[in-house]
């Protein structure tokens, strides 16, 4: 018992570097070999080998939840089960992990307490609300690695019934609105903040160029983006700034 | 911008450790402009510079959403570079060059991502033989390799915003009245919020989300008003 404890706690701390060799041919195939290989370690000599090489093969999922394929197919390697049916396993999780972890954090966990540090900013809360943020959001980071790894090692190849886990289902229904929510009084109070130090002209240039930012954004954001607009009007700003002495 | 050698040694190392913390190593958002740039203006003595950057490049950060392999602009080390240049420079003019030099190392940033996942490509199909055999020393050296190339490529990255910083001061600061930086300010500002906006609204969708995001919104405006 103590050794899994030991490969686990070897696999998660791994984990945290999943994407370290991040490439296009495997995506996260190399980070996801490297962290289930202590996992594969008390196999027999013959199988250790092969487990470790399919452990390596492309895979692409949400980092955070990428342990509950390492720990299902490291499960399974143990169970005995057939190559190809881990290779199946692997395949059908890239999907489902990826969805399910964009939706919770990148779409959910992440911008909810980015907008309510944004909002916190703004009200004056200083450097505090950054700290609060950083210890927050890594106490769910955390959290989701360890189940994920832990829910992968316990159910092998019926790791399906770990993503329907109730608390998932729920956090997925709450972040949504919750996010929504945050951000939504977020940007007036961010918009407030900022413009703080421009005289009232500049105030209403900010509200035209922001509200037709927007509209190039909703119009036509599949060929324009946040960076590529903002240097466009920067160096047209730039060209007025040094005419307009 | 002249810096003291241990300020620009303490920016050049958090520069690095925020661009790992991107993707590779650990992903706690270090990476986030807010933290980058309040841990910048800490580093500097400046953390309201820190802050003000750090919500201008957070609000352009919600233009991204880092699913598959999409390629995106790096915000991390560009918040460090833009907080250092805004802090050799006062008020709005600060804020506007700041930011300016910012989008510039945030771009360049983007560009090394794509560059380094291309040279771990190519070093991986080099090694598809020893992948498929097995072998657990190749599979760490393979991976420790990119997570060493990757914080290489961090630190590039905020040298050049670095260089950028230093180099800004003396090439615009001068040139630039004090109502050319303030539309410089404001163009960049304003595309934020709007890219904010617009993002923000990609992820909320058109389902009842969006009428959460509606009442957030009037919540915010309300509290905008009665504050002043």
């Amino acid at each position: 018992m103590a050794t899994v404890k030991g490969a686990l706690a070897r696999a998660l701390l791994r984990l945290f570097a999943v994407q370290g060799s991040y490439n296009y041919e495997r995506m996260l195939g190399v980070g996801v070999g490297v962290a289930e290989e202590p996992l594969l370690r008390d196999l027999g000599d013959g199988k250790y080998r092969p487990a470790v090489a399919r452990g390596a093969r492309f895979f692409n999922a949400h980092p955070y939840l990428i342990g509950l394929a390492v720990g299902a197919a490291a499960r399974a390697e143990h169970d005995g089960a057939p190559p190809d049916q881990i290779e199946r396993l692997r395949e059908a999780l890239c999907g489902p992990l990826g969805s399910l972890g964009d939706r919770l954090v990148w779409a959910g966990w992440l911008p909810f307490l980015s907008g309510l540090t944004m909002a916190a900013i703004a009200l004056s809360a200083g450097w505090i609300a950054v700290g609060v943020f950083l210890i927050v959001y890594n106490i769910g980071h955390v959290a989701l690695r360890w189940w994920a790894l832990k829910a992968g090692w316990t159910h092998g190849t019926r790791v399906s019934v770990a993503l329907h886990h109730p608390v998932l289902q729920k956090a997925g229904a709450l972040l949504g609105p919750a996010m929504a929510f945050a951000v939504g009084a977020a940007l007036p109070l961010t918009a407030a903040y900022l413009s703080a130090p421009f005289d009232s002209w500049a105030r209403l240039a900010l509200a035209i160029v922001a509200a037709l930012s927007f509209l190039a954004f909703r119009l036509r954001g599949d060929r324009i983006n946040g960076l590529r607009l903002s240097l466009a009007l920067a160096a047209v700003a730039l060209v007025v700034g040094l005419i307009w002495q | 911008m002249i810096l003291p050698i241990e300020l620009l040694i303490a920016l050049l190392v958090w520069g690095t450790l925020v661009g790992v913390d991107l993707v590779s190593l650990p992903q706690m958002m270090i990476a986030r402009p807010l933290v980058a740039g309040t841990v910048a203006g800490a580093i500097l003595g400046d953390i309201p510079t820190g802050l003000k950057l750090g919500v201008v490049f957070e609000l352009l950060q919600y233009d991204i959403l880092p699913v598959g392999a999409v390629r995106y602009p790096e915000y991390g080390p560009a918040t460090v570079a833009a907080v250092a240049t805004a802090h050799a420079s006062a008020g709005v003019l600060g804020l506007g060059l700041g930011a300016l030099v910012g989008l510039v190392t945030g771009l360049f940033g983007g560009v090394t991502i794509n560059v380094l996942r291309r040279v771990n490509s190519r070093i991986v199909h080099a090694a598809a033989a020893q992948l498929e055999s097995g072998d657990p020393s190749a599979l760490v050296r393979l991976h420790v390799g990119g997570l060493l190339r990757d914080a290489l490529r961090a630190a590039v990255v905020t040298v050049f915003g670095l260089v950028l910083a230093w180099l800004a001061r003396p090439l615009l600061g001068g040139v630039l009245s004090v109502r050319g930086a303030v539309l410089l300010a404001v163009a960049i500002v304003a595309t934020a919020l709007a890219a904010g906006a617009a993002g923000t609204l990609r992820l909320v969708g058109r389902g009842p989300n969006l009428a959460w995001f509606a009442a957030g919104l009037a919540g915010g405006i309300a509290a905008t008003i009665w504050l002043r």
